[in-house]
């Protein structure tokens, strides 16, 4: 009796990484990146996979990431042969008047879009089918043009309906996605149902609408939005006010999602089930907001020291001289290049906070309130032949679609 | 001694404990996996196969080419990993090999990069120079139509814009008119549209398509004919080069270059706007040039010094030092480099040429826009 009892219970998902070593990846990553010409985006990928994968036990095991920086890069040279043809468009429509570019390049973000949920599908299955667990790999069927003909379709019902179709819509997407996943032989099944989301969905829905226009009304009536800047600086605030509720009933909206259709993901009879709780959610965003902040404090100040030393002279008076300053920055070269240093600390600066805090932060939420029922019943699962047919995530890099 | 490990068959989804050993044959070796409750020999792996895979922090993860892809040694312990790789020493060399590969993969790569965007800054404007040529001269008008429409309607926003003396058989303008078909010649599937207009920009610039713009606040500047002409006839070098069309062949080109250095290939980054602002600058300085060549030249068929221009352009910068650091980003040449080039370019003027302007038509011209308007100019650009 005892022994089936502890049989019975849900395992729980462990994982063991740590913001530092993160960190570590990160940085090494960006100062690669800069006598690589960017190329080493593609390492710093891999790695940051290898790093969430590997730290992320199941039952004892972790899981193991199987993929190569040399696919990424080979799948962006393809992904590139798309956006020749896509970029020539685009040049085209900007030598036309108004209405063809406007119409044109209505018809390119319609095709962009629908290319984005091809290409989400396909970096999905590039990241299964490189996912190991005790030996067995994952993987994805299913069509990827198949996947973005009805996640395009659902954009355009969403259109029509002002998005009171999403719980369907993304209820039918979810149930796509995991019933074409497979872990070795064992397929994936997806219960999840749009119901389950109609309450949370309805309420932020109904709070981003009515506190959304409240807040917007109010601070046009104080004149935020008049041509030329606000005319009164407190004018903004309820607008603000607004934005942070209506993205904190999105962020439970998310929330309750994630909870509530994680769950009802099942592979034979193990299954999955995950609570995440709305404050550890907005907390996070909270932090990586606050971490921003300091991040960019701490840049200001860097910079205005580094202006200083190489044009002092602008500083001398009482006032602060911009003509002189700016003659600096066409004089010196060492201006310019602080310049080109500073925007790309202020890029990095953010890549870094948003892996730390949103990244991590989010992976480990997920991990540490999952549970797994009946993880023996997995010991029968078999491996399938390998799928190799796929050449890195391609289109998914270009788009900048599809994190971790 | 055995050494404790885990092991996956890359078959069947279960992790075996097991104890591995060390087996010599002959020269060679295998790493002997047995069950470590049993005993019994579950398999053999040969040692010159086994590869070390990606494991975390304090966990080794050996791998072997000739068994399944998923198939895994794992050994977990510093003093457990140290066995091992005693058994293996060949381990540390794989390791090392793998590495220097990354290595020669990242350096060839980024050789490669560096190799296509030097191509491309050197190729770019060739090509474009080239590309232009092909552009027909009617796609070119319209597209110049366009920019104007959207210019005037943005300039009427902010600058107190207004087109001076619209009357096109004034004095002024008829004057213009017969300088700009002179300058022009008969080389130009474009006929000029030059317009002086009021506002209180210091600028002059040719649109695709053969309009030209001359701003009053530049025209104020102005102190003698040759000026006003040198300015003049360097923008019609712009329109004879189709410097415009140029221009945006070439920041097209740039724009994906750029796109593709940050991977961002929807091109909406601020990133890659600035950076090909940035590459940018280094075509039209080119251009540039040009544009002052072809001034020189009309100035050897009329009488009048090209290097006016440079004067102006000083002029106009020492009233305002604001436009020198626009010179970061801005368009143009320095203007003293450019008073040099522009008086080595000066001809020896012929005798018995015309003046560009009459006395009459250089008073017209100077009144066509009424009095000088007293705000400061803010910025100064003067090219296409």
């Amino acid at each position: 009796m005892v022994l089936e009892s502890e049989q019975e219970r849900p395992v729980q998902v462990v994982f063991t990484g740590t913001r530092r070593e993160m960190a570590g990846i990160l940085l090494r990553g960006y100062a690669l990146m800069l006598p690589t010409i960017g190329l080493y985006r593609f390492w710093v990928t891999s790695w940051k996979r290898r790093f969430y994968w590997s730290n992320t036990e199941i039952d004892g095991d972790p899981l193991d990431y199987t993929g190569h920086a040399m696919q990424l890069l080979i799948g962006f040279m393809l992904a590139l042969i798309v956006f020749v043809p896509i970029y020539a468009v685009f040049f085209y429509l900007s030598t036309q008047s108004g209405e063809v570019a406007v119409t044109g390049y209505g018809i390119v973000a319609v095709v962009l879009w629908f290319l984005t949920g091809y290409a989400g599908y396909r970096a999905r299955d590039f990241r299964l089918s490189r996912t190991l667990w005790r030996g067995i790999r994952f993987d994805q069927a299913g069509n990827a043009f198949g996947y973005a003909f009805r996640r395009f379709g659902w954009t355009i019902l969403m259109l029509l309906t002002l998005g009171i179709v999403y719980p369907w819509m993304s209820s039918n997407l979810w149930r796509y996605r995991w019933n074409n996943t497979w872990y070795g032989d064992r397929q994936f099944n997806f219960t999840g149902r749009a119901r389950a989301l109609l309450g949370p969905y309805y309420l932020a829905y109904g709070v981003v609408v009515v506190v959304g226009s409240v807040g917007v009304l109010t601070s046009a009536g104080m004149g935020a939005f008049t041509p030329g800047g606000p005319s009164d600086p407190l004018s903004v605030i309820p607008g603000l006010v607004a934005a942070l509720i209506c993205g904190a009933f999105v962020l439970i909206y998310q929330s309750r999602e994630m909870t509530r259709f994680w769950s009802q993901v099942h592979l034979g009879t193990a299954n999955l089930a995950v609570t995440i709780r709305a404050r550890s959610l907005i907390g996070q965003y909270l932090l990586f907001g606050l971490a921003l902040f300091v991040a960019y404090v701490v840049l200001a100040i860097g910079g205005v020291v580094v202006l200083f030393t190489l044009a002092n002279d602008a500083f001398a008076g009482e006032q602060f001289d911009m003509a002189l300053f700016m003659s600096h920055l066409q004089g010196s070269a060492g201006v310019l290049i602080a310049v080109v240093v500073g925007y790309l600390l202020i890029l990095a600066a953010f890549s870094f906070m948003h892996e730390l805090f949103i990244g991590v932060g989010f992976w480990k939420l997920v991990a540490r309130n999952a549970t797994i029922g009946d993880v023996a019943s997995l010991r029968s699962v078999r491996a399938r032949g390998e799928d190799k047919t796929l050449a890195g995530e391609g289109l998914a890099d270009a788009l900048n679609v599809g994190a971790y | 001694m055995s050494v404790p490990a885990r092991y996956q068959d890359g078959l069947v989804a279960q992790v075996i404990d097991v104890s591995l050993d060390y087996e010599s044959v002959g020269s060679a070796g295998n790493l002997l996996l047995r069950d470590r409750e049993t005993n019994a020999i579950l398999t053999r792996w040969a040692a010159a196969d086994i590869h070390p895979a990606y494991g975390r922090k304090g966990e080794l993860r050996l791998s072997s080419i000739t068994q399944n892809s998923g198939a895994r040694i794992i050994v977990t312990g510093p003093a457990e990993i140290g066995q091992v790789r005693a058994m293996l020493p060949d381990l540390t060399t794989k390791q090392a090999m793998e590495f220097s590969k990354q290595v020669r993969i990242g350096v060839i790569a980024t050789v490669a990069l560096a190799t296509v965007i030097l191509a491309y800054l050197y190729g770019v404007p060739l090509l474009a120079a080239r590309v232009v040529n092909y552009v027909p001269p009617d796609w070119e008008r319209t597209m110049g139509d366009t920019v104007a429409t959207q210019m005037e309607a943005s300039l009427k926003e902010t600058d107190n814009f207004a087109i001076c003396d619209p009357d096109p058989n004034s004095v002024a303008n008829a004057a213009i008119a017969r300088f700009g078909a002179a300058a022009l010649g008969t080389g130009s599937p474009f006929t000029l549209d030059i317009k002086v207009v009021r506002t209180d920009v210091a600028n002059a610039f040719a649109l695709p398509g053969g309009k030209v713009y001359f701003f009053s606040a530049l025209l104020d500047r102005a102190e003698s004919p040759d000026e006003f002409a040198g300015v003049l006839a360097h923008e019609i070098g712009h329109v004879v080069h189709r410097h415009a069309m140029e221009g945006l062949i070439s920041s097209a080109g740039t724009g994906a270059l750029v796109g593709f250095i940050l991977g961002d290939m929807t091109g909406i980054s601020i990133a890659a706007g600035l950076g090909s602002t940035m590459i940018d600058t280094h075509f039209s300085r080119e251009a540039e040039s040009q544009a002052d060549a072809y001034a020189a030249e009309v100035a050897s068929r009329m009488d009048f010094q090209p290097a006016g221009l440079a004067d102006l352009l000083n002029r106009v910068a020492e009233d305002d030092d604001f436009s020198k650091a626009l010179a970061l980003f801005s368009t143009h040449p320095l203007t003293e480099d450019r008073r040099v080039h522009l008086q080595a370019l000066t001809h020896e003027t012929p005798a018995g040429l015309e003046p560009p302007f009459t006395a009459a038509e250089w008073t017209a011209i100077k009144t066509m826009c009424g009095s000088p308007l007293k705000a400061p100019p803010s910025k100064t650009k003067l090219g296409n």
